[in-house]
C-alpha cells in the first residue's frame, strides 16, 4: 500500500493524478480502469474539499492492490461526520429543464465500484472504495 | 493538461482531462459562445462530474433559445459516465461531427 497527503485545494488534482499514475503504472492497473479509479478519487477528494472547506488539514489518499483486488481511500482529519451512503440521490430520468448541476459525482462512483464504505473515528471520515479488475 | 478550442467546422474542441480544476476554464469558454452546437470529445481523456456541470448549464442555457450542444466522439470511459448520469436522455450524442 502507498499513501500521501495532499493539499486541500482543487488545484492539488494534478499532483493527486500524478501519484495514481504512478501507482497504476507500478501495479500495471488496465487503462480503462484508471479512469475509473481517477473519478472515483477526484470525487470523493473534491466532495471533502468542497463541504469542509474551514478545515487546514492535509487529505490523504491511499491505494492499494492485492491480486486483482485495488482498493482506494480517502481521508478527511478533524471534521464531523458525514456518511456519503446517505446522501439523496439524483434522479437522472428528469428532463433538462428539471436537471440541476452537482449531486452526481458520488452517485457516479457507487455505480462505478463494487464496494463503498464509509468510517467515522476519532473525528476523523474515511471513505474507501473496491474494485475488482476485470 | 486540458484544452477548449474552435475547430475548424465551428465545433467545439476538448482535449485531455476535463476535471475540478479546470472546469471554470470550460465554462468561460462556453459562455463566451452565443450557441455552440457540437462538442468533439475525440481528445477527451476523461470527465468528471464537474465537467458534467459546465455541459448541463450550457444545456439548459441553449434550451431557453431552442438550441442544444450535441456530444460527439466520446470514448468508452465517458459514454459510460454519460449513460449513468442520465445525460444520453438530455444530449444527442453521436460517433462522428
Amino acid at each position: 500500500m502507498i499513501s500521501k497527503r495532499f493539499q486541500r485545494s482543487f488545484d492539488a488534482l494534478d499532483q493527486v493524478f500524478g501519484f495514481t499514475r504512478r501507482f497504476y503504472e507500478c501495479e500495471e492497473v488496465p487503462d480503462a480502469e484508471r479512469l475509473v479509479f481517477d473519478f472515483c478519487v477526484e470525487e470523493i477528494f473534491t466532495n471533502f474539499v468542497k463541504y469542509n472547506r474551514g478545515n487546514l488539514q492535509d487529505i490523504e489518499l491511499a491505494l492499494d492492490r492485492s491480486g486483482d483486488r485495488v482498493q482506494v481511500s480517502l481521508t478527511d482529519f478533524d471534521v464531523e461526520p458525514y456518511d456519503i451512503s446517505r446522501a439523496p440521490a439524483v434522479d437522472i430520468s428528469l428532463p433538462l429543464a428539471k436537471r440541476e448541476p452537482g449531486g452526481l459525482g458520488l452517485q457516479l462512483v457507487r455505480r462505478l465500484v463494487d464496494e463503498l464504505t464509509y468510517d467515522y473515528t476519532n473525528r476523523q471520515s474515511r471513505i474507501t472504495v473496491t474494485k475488482n479488475l476485470r | 493538461m486540458f484544452e477548449i478550442r474552435l475547430g475548424d467546422k465551428g465545433e467545439v474542441v476538448c482535449e485531455g482531462r476535463l476535471d475540478a480544476s479546470n472546469a471554470a476554464k470550460a465554462q468561460a469558454f462556453l459562455d463566451a459562445l452565443a450557441a455552440p452546437e457540437v462538442v468533439d470529445m475525440a481528445r477527451l481523456e476523461y470527465i468528471s462530474s464537474a465537467g458534467l456541470g459546465v455541459l448541463l448549464r450550457t444545456q439548459k442555457r441553449l434550451l431557453q433559445s431552442g438550441g442544444g450542444l450535441r456530444l460527439v466522439n466520446a470514448n468508452r470511459h465517458i459514454r459510460d459516465i454519460f449513460r449513468y448520469s442520465g445525460f444520453d436522455r438530455i444530449f444527442q450524442i453521436d460517433d462522428g461531427i
